[in-house]
């Protein structure tokens, strides 16, 4: 049997560049990012031109990226998790304990996973089977862990300078062949298995269609509470490492570590096009988007721009890209837009 | 495909309820509700706004547990715990919503298939099979003629009709043994109701069951063998193909409406 | 005179001169501070660089007076300070500690409500002027570092390393605050006055909370700047960061002159490595104990206040090392 579809009448889709472009993922903040880049090089050279920058880059911004990484999938499934910053705090005193009581780092790691683990587990429960709206969840959550961390550690910071030269070290935060920095490429390492995860896997596809209506995935046969738990959890997991990463290169647990992460991973995100309505999402985006936060301050630092500018700018990049990702995805405003650029072919 | 159910065991009907309530509180949405639909009847179900005929559908799909009552697929008894939509996809059931059947924002390829993805062993989802079956189904099914629509058009892309197309060419694809269609024709155009009429039609000419839910009632009125009637949560009347005209039918439903009973046929 | 009269006023002598060797009796017989409370603001964040140690002093104070000492933190927000400070006069303690990031203008009004309510009000960590002006006879005193005059200390020390007229130099801080950014400006205005060169860099709220983000911004500064000759700051926590940026760029230790505030362990590090030339002691823990000891003796015998410099001055390389024992259990 067979049911012909009739349609309306055939959209001209004139094969344009632009549109073709589009579908390319993460395109438009790619440029967004290499266009920075040849900026700064412009009007930095001696510090763009030079491979220091970069290694330091690579150094700080990925605990920031496998942050964004994992409220890149928390936001596809229309939720928010803002207890983040406390799991910096909270998994990184447990790893911190660990070594510096029990001598033993890879338990550290260990604890570190499994405590961020905790936060999410509680985070997803409160979402899915009580009910209570993400953002009011993990505000409230941001609170107690942090209060835990500080209760627990006594508000001491503990220096772990021994750990300096160790394996975990080299594992985690040394350098490869002398000038990778490992944390980047831990970070890649999850960027990629994310993309996987997310575009390729099942349970990435749960994500998409709770994000994209919780009616239209229950009804196809989602489980939606168990994966909205599996997802917050996922997420901690990702903070417990992110905790790890940043706790081992600064050879430091402070008590407060992770207050000034919760913007720019945010920002990382969103700049990168993933929508906060749910139901799409980038890793590409966020891969990029986060490094143009993280290299934001610095560059303007470089270019001699007095240092007052910088949130002004972050702002203004922000709202540019944001802006950028609608236009491109719209096709009517796509259309008007290479209409202006030129590009389309009449029909 | 799925080969577990025996399509060759006979039963009598395909689905049959067995005095199914379900209440919110204390608020009653069904109440005692008995109903069979044999092998390869178009049941049209027919009744007023929160009457009751969406939570019906739900309980007979997996999408809610009743409060009370049994459920006999192919003649077996249903067991409540481990019933569910992916138990129901997998006895051959199919449902069409109206509105929330497809993910909008989801390509088209991910829609067909979720819920019951083509995946290997560690769960990662096949893509390039689950496109080509895509475009397949686009292709042979539904008549796909290269007008800009393939595997990996948004649903948000689609016109009504198209999206009802995409919903019901899915059913077919799993080659169900029941399908139930919530509102099929709503907001769309009057060349796509026809399309949709023709396939409940094909529906029956191909031997399997359906389940109709529809407001317009010249539309059921045509195609069902059986019209069965819901008024707050209880089953009022069934009435077979043939016993009512359509005037008669109308008159009776606003009867019922009015005084909250109606003379039956005659 | 018989042998027993002159042993019985040998004795009754005795007696008499035991009597008046006898030391002082104190003035209480239980601790000088019992049945008092106090709300102390600490500032920061509970165990942060810049507030532990206070908490420290603060708590060996309240256990020597046996005053109860009830903390707030308020994460250096000014507002919050106001706030917690409405909060410590409905509770009608002894006194209330606060720290002047608000200023004047801002705690004048609820400092003048809390003395007419009888709460004794003593200001440590950054000075509130005006009040202490006002209010010291009533025992209002000031246990701190004048934050200009750290600044100025700080940038002394970093000219005596060697730093001189016609070198470049950063100061990074935090100038978008008025208070704060007191010791930013001694430093800065003590290195111009001595001819330097000095660019100014203002600390972002991310680099405020998280210090760590404070390195690609320090390597491209000092990549942009490759004639720079010092950095300095009254950060805590970006001053212990500072080495790793210079690293990161390649500098070798004493390459460049840096000063810096306060002993987090990094800074200790730093320190020791001889990548950090010299950093302000503000003595922490003395901020917390005096403003305690100054509330327990104002409202007992009613002593004025006291304004006492806790900054000794500069810890380098060549002092750090018998103080590490102490910084470790958070005293220094």
């Amino acid at each position: 049997m067979s049911t012909h579809l009739s349609s309306k009448t055939p959209e001209v889709r004139a094969p344009g560049l632009l549109p073709r472009l589009a579908r390319v993922e993460g395109l438009p903040i790619i440029l967004v990012f290499v266009i920075l880049v040849v900026f700064f090089m412009i009007a930095a050279p001696q510090v763009f031109l030079g491979w220091p920058i970069y290694l330091s880059f690579l150094t700080t911004v990925p605990p920031m990226l496998v942050l964004a990484i994992g409220l890149t999938l928390v936001v596809a499934a229309g939720e928010i998790d803002l207890s983040f910053p406390s799991t910096l705090a909270f998994a990184g005193y447990l790893f911190s304990v660990c070594e510096t009581q029990l001598g033993s780092p890879w338990l550290g790691l260990v604890a570190a996973l499994a405590g961020g683990a905790l936060i999410g587990l509680v985070n997803g429960t409160l979402v899915a089977v009580v009910g209570v709206p993400s953002i009011i969840v993990t505000i409230g959550t941001q609170f107690f862990w942090a209060g835990a961390a500080s209760i627990l550690s006594g508000g001491q910071s503990d220096a772990l300078q021994e750990l300096d030269g160790t394996a975990i070290y080299n594992i985690f935060a040394g350098n490869l062949f002398g000038v990778l920095p490992m944390q980047a490429l831990w970070a890649l390492a999850i960027a990629v298995f994310m993309w996987f995860i997310l575009n390729r896997h099942r349970f990435g596809e749960h994500v998409l269609f709770i994000g994209d209506s919780r009616t239209v995935a229950r009804v196809a046969g989602v489980n939606v509470v168990l994966e909205t738990i599996k997802l917050f959890t996922l997420m901690g997991v990702l903070g417990g490492f992110a905790a790890v990463l940043l706790t081992i290169e600064n050879l430091n647990y402070f008590s407060t570590q992770g207050q000034g992460y919760l913007l720019p991973a945010l920002a990382g995100v969103f700049i990168g096009g993933t929508s906060v309505f749910g139901g799409t999402a980038t890793i590409v985006g966020t891969f990029f988007g986060t490094f143009i936060i993280g290299m934001l301050e610095a560059g303007v630092v470089a270019t001699g721009i007095a240092g007052f500018w910088v949130q002004a700018i972050e702002g203004i990049v922000f709202v540019a890209a944001v802006v950028l990702h609608l236009v491109v995805e719209s096709p009517a405003k796509l259309r008007a837009l290479s209409g202006i650029v030129g590009l389309r072919r009449e029909q | 495909m799925d080969t577990q159910t025996p399509k060759t065991r006979s039963y009598e009907h395909i689905v049959r309820a067995e005095n199914l309530s379900l209440s919110y509180g204390k608020v009653r949405a069904l109440s005692g509700i008995d109903l069979a639909i044999g092998k390869n009847e178009i049941v049209g179900l027919i009744g007023d706004n929160g009457a009751g005929k969406s939570t019906l559908i739900k309980t007979l799909t997996g999408v809610v547990r009743p409060t009370s009552g049994k459920l006999y697929i192919r003649d077996e008894l249903v067991d409540w715990g481990s019933y569910s939509v992916r138990e129901a996809h997998r006895l051959r059931f199919e449902t069409v919503y109206q509105e929330k059947s497809l993910g909008e924002k989801q390509p088209l390829w991910r829609n067909i298939f979720v819920g019951r993805q083509i995946t290997n062993r560690f769960g990662f989802i096949k893509v390039a099979e689950e496109r080509r079956i895509a475009n397949d189904i686009l292709k042979r099914q539904l008549g796909f003629r290269g007008v800009g629509i393939d595997a990996d058009s948004t649903i948000s892309k689609l016109s009504g009709g198209e999206r009802q197309g995409i919903a019901i060419g899915r059913a077919m694809h799993f080659d169900s043994d029941l399908i139930i269609l919530d509102e099929p024709t709503v907001a769309l155009a009057i060349s796509e109701v026809r399309k949709v009429l023709d396939f409940v039609r094909s529906i029956k000419t191909s031997g399997r069951a359906c389940i109709y839910i529809e407001h317009n009632l010249a539309h059921v009125h045509e195609l069902a063998d059986r019209l069965v009637v819901l008024d707050r949560g209880r089953i009022v009347a069934d009435i077979k193909s043939g016993e009512m005209t359509l005037e008669q039918l109308t008159k009776f439903l606003i009867d019922l409406q009015h005084s909250g009973h109606a003379v039956g046929p005659a | 005179m018989t042998k027993t009269k002159l042993l019985a006023t040998a004795g009754l002598l005795a007696l008499g001169w035991t009597a008046a060797a006898q030391a002082t009796q104190p003035t209480t017989s239980g601790p000088l501070g019992a049945g008092m409370t106090m709300y102390m603001q600490m500032g920061g964040n509970p165990g942060d660089g810049a507030t532990l140690a206070r908490q420290t002093g603060a708590a060996d104070a309240a256990h020597a007076f046996g005053i109860k000492v009830i903390e707030q933190f308020s994460a250096w927000n000014p507002e919050t300070m106001l706030d917690q400070f409405r909060q410590a006069m409905a509770a009608r303690p002894t006194c209330i500690g606060i720290t002047g990031h608000p200023g004047d203008a801002a705690f004048d009004p609820l400092i003048a409500q809390a003395e007419k309510e009888g709460t004794l009000v003593t200001v440590g960590n950054t000075p509130l002027p005006v009040a202490e002006a006002t209010y010291g006879a009533k025992g209002t005193g000031y246990a701190g570092v004048d934050l200009y005059i750290g600044g100025e200390i700080t940038a002394q020390a970093m000219l005596a390393a060697g730093l001189k007229s016609g070198d470049e130099a950063l100061e990074y801080g935090v100038f978008n605050e008025t208070t704060r950014s007191q010791s930013d400006r001694g430093l800065r205005d003590t290195l111009v006055k001595a001819g330097v060169k000095v660019t100014e860099l203002n600390i972002s709220p991310q680099v405020d909370s998280d210090s760590s983000l404070a390195v690609p911004i320090l390597v491209a500064f000092l990549e942009s700047h490759p004639h720079l000759k010092g950095i300095g700051t009254q950060h805590g926590g970006v001053t212990g960061f500072i080495p790793q940026a210079l690293r990161q760029v390649g500098k070798q230790p004493g390459q460049i002159i840096v000063g810096g505030i306060d002993l987090a362990p990094s800074t200790i590090a730093g320190l020791q490595q001889k990548y950090i030339t010299a950093t302000l002691d503000q003595q922490l823990y003395l901020q917390g104990f005096l403003p305690v000891t100054q509330c327990v003796l104002s409202a007992r015998y009613h002593f004025a206040g006291l304004n006492i410099n806790t900054g000794a001055g500069v810890e380098t390389p060549s002092t750090i090392d018998s103080l590490i024992p102490l910084i470790k259990r958070g005293i220094r």
